[in-house]
């Protein structure tokens, strides 16, 4: 800052002009009392490592004359608004000192009018969202809204038809899943006799981790056709593969029907609308998250017309492309799925259910003191039985992840089920206590995140070079380590990448990195970050990927230990493999938009 | 052939992995072996995780890093490319499922189309502690690894039956190798990293004729 009053003394009226601009530059970017202590001879430049590194180069040729004066003047101008654009003025809505409390539930009140709508479609909900979380008490109303089962624009009245129809189509799912337990258990009838042992691999119910608990259970095969029977008697579908649940509205429904009407197919409402958008259109059909319902018109027309199960989701958003609607049924041929739903799925997800742990109980106290009758007969209804060993709470929460697991797995053949899913969907229906809502939900959510779990692996491999891309450019010394190491594929960020941060964090840690992970998600998919959110957008624009962002904020927050300690990729996985419960979860989002700040344009 | 040793202490570090269907015990004959823990609720593994435990072979300080996969098979494009540099293997199947072990063969085509054509592989039947289910007849692992020149054992994890034995067989039998082609060879131990001392010849020639299944 000494420079800078030197510099002034050589320069003429021309750069005194100039200096004009850059004061009412500095005057723009809101540091109008740090520019004065500088100018002053204080030592502010040492504030702040970027803007002493451009003091010394810029001054240096100021003294050659009047027009390199001139121009230094002008660069420094735009030196300064940058600096500051990026660090102080305007800066990220994560740092310690602007982090604000999480949304409340007055505040959440506040920002409906009478008919229930959002009184400015949502942006400064959204805002507040992504700036600081959810209360926990208000998540189950909000999470709906963030994750688009509900249009931010909905009244009262829309989401409750919304909710209903939601509500059919899931009854619907569950339908088809017990179709295909019956069909499955009707083909092993035969097979069982012939050999015993290998009706039991393909039996729904054999996770050992039970079993080796619980010595003196019955054979598998009794408890599995027990179960069967218990849910067909309850559901009294038989011909016609339409429950009790569901006769109402089903009546199109055969069984031979069941799984074509998986609401893949389903989706094709009316109004869909087609703004496609720019992924491949093999993954488009997920992109889409189906649900939001944009306008009264629109969502009458959707319940009213159509009741039954292949009523759509309403899709009216940006992502909603009708490529989907013919893709994805073709995608992966009906009995193909079935196969490998009865054959590989059913039995990973009960495997996985039984194994979720129980950190969500203290979130959620009403689930964590469900009853054990109640447990158990939900663990029948979804022919769970591998649960001994397990307190009725987790008995509980096992059985709804298999039931909701089951539905999206009917629901989204081509990806089906994919460990790593549970994980996912467990913080989900510890919050939101309808299975209904929380199967709609996870739909919302897996809009984006089914890339993960694709066979071909082209979400993840994206998604892993979008990290590495990220280190490059911002830290290229870190990124030709990693070189040396030949891990700059950055696989060893991959358990991160594939369930979003959920093994690093602690659950309450996870719920706000999704939150506000979810809220720039909505502001893109609404378009609201688009229209509304002008100087926000400058200093903190929306993105798709703040999950990447914050993976590589993780990996850079070390790297100096992993550039002076490790040589070899296996020490750095090993390191981040170890990060659980030692990441500040906003930290690491401050980090985070710091590099989206920096980068998004050149990523 | 016993004992947890300071980390950076070795003569040699060899990188083992643990492959085989979703739920057969992977990660619990890991944690067995590397922390003897076992935990029921153990997590599936998401792509890969390893450990490392350090213990004497022969008068060697070995470092085994052993690498834990996921099962299942959606997972498999990715968990492959951690075979890179293995030079043995535990293929894990449940004894109470006979679907696991039917895969075995799919999975030692997979590790033979990663690894190097001398990998020790050995086939675990895991969950032995499940005799009342067994699904999987002790003579039919045996004689599939005969078939196949694999070493074989039963282990438990939850019991901690055969768990140390079952590593311990494995990485001898990676010493061994190791060393006679270091002998033969010179200094390059393929796929190994080996640090300070030479091999002693007369230890090596004795120990591989007392040597049991991997050498047919």
């Amino acid at each position: 800052m000494m420079m800078f009053g030197r510099l002034r003394l050589t320069t003429t009226m021309v750069a005194i002009r100039s200096l004009a601009v850059v004061f009412f530059l500095l005057i723009i970017g809101g540091r109008w009392i740090v520019f004065a202590d500088g100018s002053s001879g204080g030592g502010a430049a040492g504030r702040n490592g970027y803007s002493g590194g451009l003091w010394s180069s810029a001054v240096a040729p100021s003294n050659v004359g009047l027009a390199v004066a001139v121009t230094v003047m002008a660069g420094l101008a735009v030196a300064f608004t940058v600096v500051y654009s990026r660090r102080g003025g305007i800066g990220s809505p994560w740092s310690l000192r602007r982090r604000k409390h999480a949304l409340q539930p007055e505040q959440w009140n506040a920002f409906f009018d009478e008919q229930g709508r959002l009184s400015d479609g949502g942006v400064k909900f959204l805002k507040k969202v992504r700036s600081g979380g959810v209360d926990p008490s208000i998540r189950p109303e909000v999470w709906p809204f963030l994750l688009g089962v509900y249009d931010l624009n909905s009244t009262e009245e829309e989401r409750e038809s919304i909710r209903q129809q939601k509500q059919k189509e899931y009854e619907n799912l569950r339908r088809q899943c017990r179709e295909i337990h019956k069909r499955n258990e009707n083909g092993c009838d035969s097979k069982q006799t012939a050999q015993s042992s290998n009706t039991e691999d393909s039996q729904v119910l054999d996770s050992h981790d039970n079993a080796e608990v619980n010595s003196s259970k019955k054979s598998i095969q009794v408890e599995e056709s027990e179960n069967l029977n218990s849910i067909l008697q309850d559901g009294d579908c038989e011909e016609s593969g339409v429950t009790s649940e569901d006769a109402a509205n089903d009546s199109d429904s055969t069984n031979s029907e069941g799984t074509e009407t998986s609401p893949l197919l389903a989706k094709e409402g009316a109004e869909n609308h087609d703004t496609v958008s720019s992924d491949s259109t093999k993954s488009e059909e997920t992109e889409t998250s189906p649900l939001l319902v944009r306008d009264e018109a629109e969502s009458q027309d959707t319940v009213n017309s159509e009741e039954t199960e292949t009523s759509p989701l309403v899709a009216k958003e940006e992502a909603e492309s009708q490529e989907k609607d013919t893709l994805t049924p073709s995608s992966k041929p009906k009995s193909q799925a079935e196969e490998e739903f009865t054959t590989t799925w059913q039995r990973i997800i009960r495997l996985d259910a039984v194994r979720a742990n129980d950190e969500w109980v203290l979130y959620s106290p009403s689930q964590a003191s469900v009853s054990d009758k109640k447990a158990r007969g939900i663990a029948t209804q979804v022919g769970l039985n591998d649960y001994e060993h397990l307190e009725p709470c987790r008995i509980f929460h096992a059985a709804r992840l298999v039931g909701i697991l089951e539905a999206y797995a009917v629901y989204d053949p081509e990806i089906g089920y994919c460990q790593g899913m549970s994980d996912l969907l467990s913080p989900l229906i510890a919050v939101i206590e309808d299975d209904a809502l929380a199967f709609w939900c996870f739909v919302g959510f897996m809009s984006k995140a089914r890339h993960n779990f694709r066979l071909d692996e082209v979400g993840i491999r994206r998604q892993l070079s979008m990290v590495s891309k990220i280190i490059k450019h911002k830290d290229i010394r870190l990124y030709r380590h990693l070189e040396n190491l030949e891990a700059e594929d950055c696989f060893f960020v991959y358990r991160m990448v594939v369930v979003l941060f959920r093994r690093e964090l602690t659950f309450e840690q996870t719920l706000c990195l999704w939150e506000v992970m979810w809220a720039d998600q909505a502001a893109i998919r609404t378009g609201i970050a688009k229209a509304t959110w002008g100087r926000i957008r400058l200093r903190a624009p929306p993105t798709e990927d703040l999950l990447l962002y914050a993976i590589a904020a993780s990996v850079l927050q070390r790297r100096k230990t992993i550039i002076e300690e490790y040589s070899g990729m296996d020490e750095i996985m090993k390191e981040c493999n170890s990060m659980a419960g030692r990441l500040d979860v906003w930290k690491l989002l401050d980090d985070a938009h710091d590099l989206v700040v920096n980068l998004h344009d050149k990523i | 052939m016993a004992g947890y040793r300071v980390e950076d202490d070795y003569d040699y570090l060899f990188k083992v992995v643990l492959i085989g269907d979703s739920g057969v015990g992977k990660s619990n004959l890991l944690s067995r072996f590397t922390k003897n823990e076992f935990n029921l609720e153990s997590k599936s593994t998401i792509g890969v995780e390893f450990a490392t435990r350090t213990l004497a072979v022969e008068g060697k300080v070995i470092k085994a890093q052993i690498w834990d996969t996921a099962g299942q098979e959606r997972y498999r494009a990715i968990t492959s490319a951690y075979y890179r540099g293995a030079v043995g293997a535990l293929l894990v199947y449940d004894v109470t499922r006979r679907a696991t072990f039917e895969n075995v063969d799919r999975w030692l085509k997979e590790l033979k189309n990663h690894t190097e054509p001398n990998i020790v592989v050995m086939l675990v039947g895991n969950k032995s502690d499940l005799r009342h289910l067994l699904a999987v007849p002790t003579e039919d692992g045996k004689s599939y690894a005969e078939q196949e020149s694999l070493c074989f054992m039963e282990t438990s994890a939850l019991e901690a039956t055969n768990v140390e034995d079952a590593f311990a067989e494995v990485l001898t039998q990676i010493y061994r190798i190791t060393s006679k082609k270091q002998v033969e060879a010179g200094e390059d131990g393929n796929g190994s990293v080996p640090k300070g001392e030479k091999i002693e010849v007369k230890n090596d020639v004795s120990a591989l004729k007392k040597l049991g299944c991997c050498s047919n």
